[in-house]
């Protein structure tokens, strides 16, 4: 898991830092995204997401995190290619637009980024997400989208009921 | 909520101590328990608990928080974590929407109207209707927390007589008494109110919002936190008087499970033990729940009402009290 934000930063403010969570939560579902700027965040009592953080302590263990405060890089190696964990069994465009998050962020401290790849220990496989103009392009866009979405004055409506499965903020929304 | 962790009740006195990253529980008969503290939730203390900061801080530091209770079952106090899930947003609205006094009474007769008929529905019976219907036609005309008070009271009382009508007489309330309840039947009510505001407060802190900040009770009701208060007031009919009514039927409570002397009541050590057992099946038990297409404990019942009430903070949803549909 990635750190947020720190909480003083509120929602919506142009200048509030993006994390690589808020890129994930905005490509799953732009309400979870509005909830977790707005401050309801209940990842602390999903199996889920506690099943991710073990994934993510007991895989590539050698490797150490890059902390640029807004967003925690799972580990970088030579000619800045990034590295991202999944504890997911299937690849899902959020992983990526997250990685692509994170090569932006690199570049605009002035490091030349190479592309990023998604790990995904449990079925053993890599994905690798390109860096090039296109790439940038799009996570420029992702995050014009992210600004725009927790700006927003109200919730953005729920995803239909299928896709919220394993979500930790099912209870939320949909316990009436 | 939360496949994540377990409430654990401690009902003897004990030692609660750091062990390496986890938790100690020492017990007088010297068999110690070992707990992952990653399978803590909280902590209820019946009795004395010793415990020190080194415990303290592994406590805090993964969430769980520590209600103490005492001799009679009222909540002495509680031990919180520093406030992880606090957020300024939904609390800045948690202010504006319970200083707002339209809204306040609003909620406030729709969760004594909830808790009327909950212990209509969970006594079972039609001797009820009557001052139900007298509940309903009242409320809409008050205001102000007093006057909805004032009916609830009202209400309550015809809730407790009828309930009484349903105990075997050395448990019938005559009339509700609390500090210090004055006889077994009060005293047994008394300590599941309590264990429901415990579970309701543990509720609300796993939400952003803050307890203290309510719609029905007064700010400084008994100290306590208000909107704890207000979401219990659903739910104890619930667990407290069909918990009575269950316990007394099937001849699961004695006399000797109470200590009464003149004027006051409370439940022994082996009584508390019982209601403890009680409690926890009852919390664990599951019904389907319609919307979210799985089964629900009655515990994660209590936090879907809280969560209501974020949902009321973050997207002005109305907040519809909790109702059993089963």
């Amino acid at each position: 898991m990635n750190q947020p934000p720190s909480p003083d930063e509120g929602p919506g403010s142009d200048d509030a830092p993006l994390g690589g969570v808020h890129l994930k939560y905005l490509h799953h579902c732009p309400r979870q995204l509005w909830l977790y700027t707005h401050g309801y965040r209940p990842e602390q009592r999903s199996d889920l997401v506690a099943f991710g953080e073990v994934i993510d302590e007991t895989t590539f263990t050698r490797r150490r995190d890059i902390d640029l405060g807004e967003a925690k890089i799972d580990w970088v190696t030579a000619g800045a290619v990034i590295h991202e964990t999944k504890s997911s069994r299937a690849p899902a465009p959020a992983h990526a637009a997250q990685v692509r998050h994170y090569c932006l962020l690199l570049e605009r401290r002035g490091v030349a980024v190479r592309g990023g790849v998604v790990h995904y220990p449990l079925i053993r496989r890599t994905v690798d997400v390109p860096w090039n103009d296109e790439a940038r392009d799009q996570a420029r866009q992702d995050e014009a989208l992210a600004r725009s979405v927790i700006a927003a004055p109200t919730t953005p409506p729920r995803l239909p009921r299928r896709e919220c499965r394993g979500c930790s903020y099912l209870d939320y929304c949909w316990g009436d | 909520m939360p496949a994540v962790g377990r409430t654990y009740w401690l009902t003897e006195p004990c030692r609660i101590r750091r062990e390496d990253d986890s938790l100690r529980i020492e017990r007088p008969d010297n068999t110690p328990v070992r707990i992952p503290i990653t399978d803590v939730r909280d902590l209820i203390a019946f009795d004395h608990v010793d415990i020190n900061t080194s415990a303290l801080s592994i406590l805090s530091r993964n969430g769980v928080s520590l209600h103490v209770l005492d001799h009679y079952g009222n909540h002495a106090g509680h031990f919180a974590p520093t406030d992880a899930m606090s957020s300024g947003p939904v609390l800045r609205r948690q202010v504006e929407l319970t200083a707002d006094p339209d809204l306040r009474a609003t909620i406030g007769r729709a969760l004594i109207l909830a808790a009327g008929e909950n212990l209509r529905w969970s006594l079972d019976t039609d001797h009820l209707d009557p001052a139900l219907a007298t509940l309903r036609a009242k409320l809409p005309s008050c205001d102000e927390r007093d006057a909805i008070m004032a009916q609830e009271g009202n209400y309550r009382r015809t809730g407790w007589a009828v309930l009484d009508t349903q105990l075997p007489p050395w448990l019938r309330l005559n009339g509700r008494t609390r500090r210090p309840p004055t006889n077994a039947g009060n005293a047994f009510i008394s300590y599941l109110n309590t264990l429901v505001y415990a579970r309701v407060l543990t509720a609300i802190r796993s939400t952003p919002l803050h307890p203290a900040i309510g719609f029905l009770h007064a700010d400084t009701d008994r100290r306590r936190n208000t909107l704890a208060l207000d979401l219990a007031e659903p739910f104890k009919p619930l667990f407290a008087e069909r918990l009575l009514k269950r316990a007394a039927s099937q001849k699961h409570l004695k006399p000797s499970d109470f200590e009464t002397e003149v004027g006051r009541a409370s439940l022994s050590k082996n009584g508390r033990k019982k209601v403890a057992v009680l409690m926890r099946e009852e919390l664990d038990t599951t019904v389907y729940h319609r919307t979210l297409k799985r089964k629900v404990s009655y515990e994660e019942l209590i936090h879907l009402e809280a969560l209501k009430i974020v949902r009321l903070c973050l997207e002005d949803k109305p907040y519809k009290p909790f109702r059993p549909w089963w």
